[in-house]
């Protein structure tokens, strides 16, 4: 790996880039392959699109199937559901235009391949809940990444660490720049759309396993939040990013509770065998008010419930499985749910003895997480569907940002909540159709890179192979250096910052105003300190840029937390300096747009419309 | 050309029994280093321990016709064609090393000591030796420049030498100077001689010498290690579930 | 759970460099095997376990959490479109499962642009491709005109 200038640059033009080659990407690539015949769409990929994304190991359940052929659910209940969820705060327009496409995404899943799980007595999907069906899941990406293949050019181990802008216009994006993270060659994309479907946050708050363990995330530890970064380094208007998710799920593994509840009945209880949910109910009422009236109790309430009951020193919290496996054939559930999604978590039961036939497992809730695809939906402001969006919620293309050309799908957009593999996937088609109108409505006018920014860029980006390179001469060995800090430390830093200051597992998610101010001025230093890293391979460089991506997504989300003065999501995140839920004022999404050349943040309101009754 | 003992213009300045003392030093090199290898890492008792537990779990006893027929198959299947590689090509080019060493020592053995200085060495053995090096030099070079994985698949430059190209560079070394001294000793060149055949000297050596530092002794290792492989998938004391086997001929 | 590779068993192929999400699985500079360079960024997808031709690749469940002895280890079968697992607990127990992977063989999906073409005119119209049919309903919903805030 050659450090030295002597660096290839490689040139890709397309008229369609998709960064991420997840489900939102492949979706945004198969869509825009149907509508634009003629057009060179590319997809760039950190990883190997087979496994990449969250969806690596594979899933148990779709979680986002409304079965309208059978008359299971229509779009609109699924927004109550998610709007409920949510305590209010969800872009509905987003939501039940998910809603009302993903069967069909659904449908095509099975055509191409991949086994959904029949309910015997009426041959329709078999339900795991009220949205959710099972699937024998393991090949789930792989199958998923066959119809991306067959439909754009994917080039894989590409680190994408910038958008570009044209240099013609103001805020209208023309490409991005990255590097392959095997041979260095810094690529130049020039495009005339981009589609932002790569991964939200994980590793932003420290996670509770902290040595190797620390690999263990609930989400994918190579969801960097390139989502967002790239976004808010091109100026796009971000909101909720406050809005972090905590899941209950089993300890150490973070195996997937959904089928065990749904489908296998289970129950929980305290470490006396005491179900305690209920017991919380009254404070919970008086947090949130009407609120907690939902059904179902919405998921950060739920969490609020177990958290009350550790905190009361009832845990540890158990999850009763042995009640439910009475038959080889829920056995064999039980196991899949996590074999085809979480392995781990029946390496934790192989490693501790726990046959889930004979004893309970332990449940806990995790360390917060920042993304857009599942119980929460931090992300981009983007514009709705024309046919029923608010005439505030749109600008002409679906999905598409602030900045002009620039479309989100997955967990890139914001407010539209519980969409899970099949609804990120959808989002990409709907993406994908509005970027190709995008760029046919604007062929004579195609923008241009700003070859300036681009040259500036190619010297940023492997700026850390030279920090490492010239600093290491000052010592003798080691990883520790006066001049540089690796990803690793820059990490670490983050995480703890993140955690003790912005409302961490260490503080029971509790922050507050004067926290947050700290937790700012740390996250300064380490902003300034980020000129400092040095990457000793192409793979730390990697991390190095991985980690650019998680601090300025770091600053969002402490941003937004303090800008949002109550509680909305007790059991996600509390402030101790306005612990109640208050609807007079903060019924509103938080946005906030970031400006790279001064480093100043925007922050406002933006108003929540209900479109569903 | 190729049909004259290759060693005869060395008698030049050197006695055929020098040859042969070498050869005798080398042979005991290999087997000293593999000794050592396998001592003073221990992996021959982390061997013996590992086969210890792993018959303790066998759930079936294999019989002595099971283990000949394992034996038989490792040989036909992994050994004798590398049946191991999954790649074609990395299977095509070690076959080609492989076979192509062995037939180049073996001739070079029988040439020093059956046929030392001798005109009349039937010119079978110096077409073979002369076909072994350049099957070596074929599969050589095309695994070095194109076939190996940390350049075709994690992203390294073809002329970054890591440990692990100990053995391929030497043996390389060897048998292109090798080849060259013969060359040039045709050519009647004795000074090129002299100097192809100390580079041959100094890069057979180090590949016979540096066996606890290379991959060579990994030669002797990955039979027996194919071999007890089979007998886990046999005898049920593998942790693989029992359709992996089916993937194992 | 951090994966780890077998000496005896791996003949340095690649697979794993390639497929590995997190970019973690590398060829060592003595043995010119695969290992993994960065366990704490392991999410034991399995995604190399599985791909590996040669089952040379085995996961040690996280120390933090994970005391010794177990197994779960797997054979993913293409060609039988299954998977199977073979787990062993500390305790010596040991569980057995398979599971069906695809239904449809491997390269059969239909490229987008092997559909007719679209109707250009409705690509201002909500309807994705292959709607409303793949819907499995008549038509494709839509809220009520004039739905205010």
């Amino acid at each position: 790996m050659s450090l030295r200038s002597s660096r290839k640059i490689k040139f890709v033009d397309a008229d369609i880039l998709v960064i991420g080659g997840g489900f939102g990407g492949c979706g945004a690539a198969y869509e825009s392959r149907y509508w634009g015949r003629d057009l060179k769409i590319v997809v760039a990929e950190k990883a190997h699109i087979d496994r990449s994304g969250a969806v690596a190991h594979g899933l148990s359940a779709i979680n986002c199937y409304m079965g309208m052929q059978w008359n299971e659910n229509q779009p609109e209940d699924f927004v109550r559901y998610a709007r409920g969820d949510l305590m209010g705060l969800v872009r509905e327009d987003l939501i039940y235009d998910i809603a009302r496409h993903v069967d069909a995404t659904v449908h095509k899943f099975e055509e191409w391949g991949l086994p959904i799980m029949k309910n015997p007595e009426t041959g329709r999907y078999l339900r795991e809940g009220k949205w959710q069906i099972m699937i024998h899941g393991e090949s789930y990406k792989p199958i998923v990444a066959e119809a991306a293949k067959k439909s754009a050019d994917v080039i894989n181990r590409i680190m994408v660490t910038h958008l570009l802008m044209d240099g013609t216009r103001p805020n209208r994006v023309a490409g991005a720049v990255g590097f392959s993270v095997r041979d260095g060659t810094f690529y130049v994309f020039r495009a005339k759309a981009v589609i932002n479907a790569a991964g939200g946050a994980s590793h932003v708050f420290r996670p509770r396993s902290v040595g190797e363990g620390m690999g263990r995330t609930w989400y994918a530890p190579w969801s960097s939040a390139s989502a967002y970064a790239l976004l808010q380094e091109a100026g796009a208007k971000m909101i909720q990013m406050e809005n972090r998710i905590v899941l209950a799920r089993f300890k150490d593994g973070y195996g997937p509770v959904g089928a065990w509840f749904l489908l296998l009945k289970t129950f929980v209880t305290n470490a006396y065998g005491e179900r305690f949910e209920a017991s919380w109910m009254d404070e919970i009422k008086s947090m949130v008010g009407k609120y907690a009236d939902v059904t179902p109790l919405p998921t950060c309430l739920r969490n609020h419930a177990l958290l009350q009951e550790v905190k009361a020193g009832k845990g540890p919290i158990l999850m009763h499985t042995q009640e439910a496996l009475n038959t080889k054939e829920k056995e064999d559930i039980g196991w899949e749910d996590f074999l085809d999604m979480t392995i781990g978590q029946a390496v934790v039961w192989a490693s501790q003895n726990i046959d889930p036939k004979e004893m309970p497992s332990e449940l806990i809730t995790s360390e917060p997480y920042v993304m857009g695809s599942h119980a929460t939906c931090s992300g981009a402001w983007a514009s709705g569907p024309e046919d029923c969006a608010p005439a505030d919620y749109q600008w002409g293309y679906n999905r598409m940002t602030t900045v002009e050309g620039l479309f989100g799908a997955g967990d890139t957009i914001g407010g539209s909540a519980h969409k899970f593999s099949s609804g990120s996937f959808t989002e990409g088609r709907i993406a994908g159709k509005a970027a190709v109108k995008y760029v046919r409505d604007h062929a004579g006018n195609p923008p241009r890179v700003d070859e300036q920014q681009v040259e500036r860029l190619r010297h940023t980006i492997f700026q850390p192979l030279e920090t490492f390179e010239i600093g290491s001469n000052e010592i003798v060995a080691g990883s520790v250096a006066p001049g540089y800090i690796s990803p690793l430390h820059g990490l670490q830093r983050l995480e703890k910052i993140m955690d003790e200051y912005v409302g961490g597992v260490s503080m029971f998610y509790v922050t507050s105003e004067p926290l947050l101010n700290r937790g700012l001025e740390l996250l300064h230093m380490l902003k300034e300190d980020m000129n400092h890293v040095g990457a000793d391979s192409l793979h730390q460089l990697q991390r190095a840029w991985e980690l650019h991506h998680r601090v300025l997504t770091a600053e969002a989300v402490t941003r937004h937390t303090l800008f949002r003065q109550e509680t909305r999501w007790p059991g996600y995140y509390y402030r101790a300096d306005h612990p109640k839920l208050d609807d007079a004022d903060w019924h509103a999404f938080t946005a906030s747009r970031y400006d790279a050349k001064t480093g100043e943040w925007q922050m406002s309101k933006l108003p929540v419309h209900h479109i569903i009754s | 050309m190729f049909t004259t003992n290759p060693f005869i213009p060395l008698t030049d300045f050197l006695s055929p029994l020098f040859l042969q003392v070498y050869i005798v030093l080398m042979i005991l090199a290999v087997i000293a280093g593999t000794a050592f290898d396998l001592y003073h890492k221990r992996s021959a008792q982390f061997f013996m321990q590992d086969r210890k537990h792993s018959r303790a779990a066998a759930t079936r006893k294999l019989s002595g016709a099971d283990m000949a027929s394992i034996a038989a198959r490792t040989l036909a299947h992994d050994v004798a064609t590398f049946g191991e590689f999954c790649n074609r090509n990395r299977r095509i080019s070690h076959v080609l090393m492989f076979y192509g060493f062995v037939l180049y020592l073996v001739t070079t053995v029988v040439m020093a000591f059956a046929y030392p200085a001798d005109p009349g060495t039937p010119a079978a053995w110096p077409l073979l030796w002369n076909l072994g090096a350049v099957m070596v030099l074929i599969g050589g070079y095309w695994f070095f420049f194109f076939l190996r994985v940390n350049v075709v698949h994690d992203g390294q430059p073809p002329w970054r030498l890591v440990r692990a190209d100990l053995f391929i560079v030497s043996l390389l070394a060897s048998v292109t100077f090798a080849l060259l001294f013969e060359l040039v000793a045709m050519a009647e060149n004795p000074t090129a001689t002299r100097i192809f055949f100390g580079l041959y000297l100094l890069f057979t050596t180090l590949l016979f010498v540096s066996v606890p530092w290379s991959k060579f002794a990994h030669m002797f290792y990955k039979p027996v290690m194919a071999f007890e492989r089979r007998v886990q998938q046999e005898d049920g004391s593998s942790d693989l579930p029992a359709a992996a086997r089916r993937h194992q001929l | 759970m951090p994966t780890f590779v077998y000496m005896g068993r791996c003949d340095g192929c690649g697979e794993c460099v390639n497929i590995c999400p997190s970019d973690i699985m590398h060829i060592d500079p003595v043995y010119r095997r695969a290992f993994n360079i960065e366990p704490n960024f392991c999410w034991e997808c399995y995604s190399c376990v599985k791909a590996c031709p040669q089952h040379a690749i085995d996961v040690r469940g996280y120390a933090d959490f994970n005391p010794l002895g177990h197994s779960v280890r797997v054979h993913r079968d293409t060609g039988l479109a299954t998977v199977f697992w073979k787990i062993r607990y500390r305790d010596g127990r040991m569980k057995e499962f398979q599971f069906p992977i695809r239904t449809t063989p491997w390269g059969s999906i239909q490229s987008p642009a092997d559909y007719a073409p679209p109707d250009m005119s409705t690509l201002g119209s909500p309807l994705l491709a292959h709607e409303p049919e793949a819907l499995k309903v008549d038509q494709l919903p839509r809220l009520p005109t004039g739905a205010t805030p």
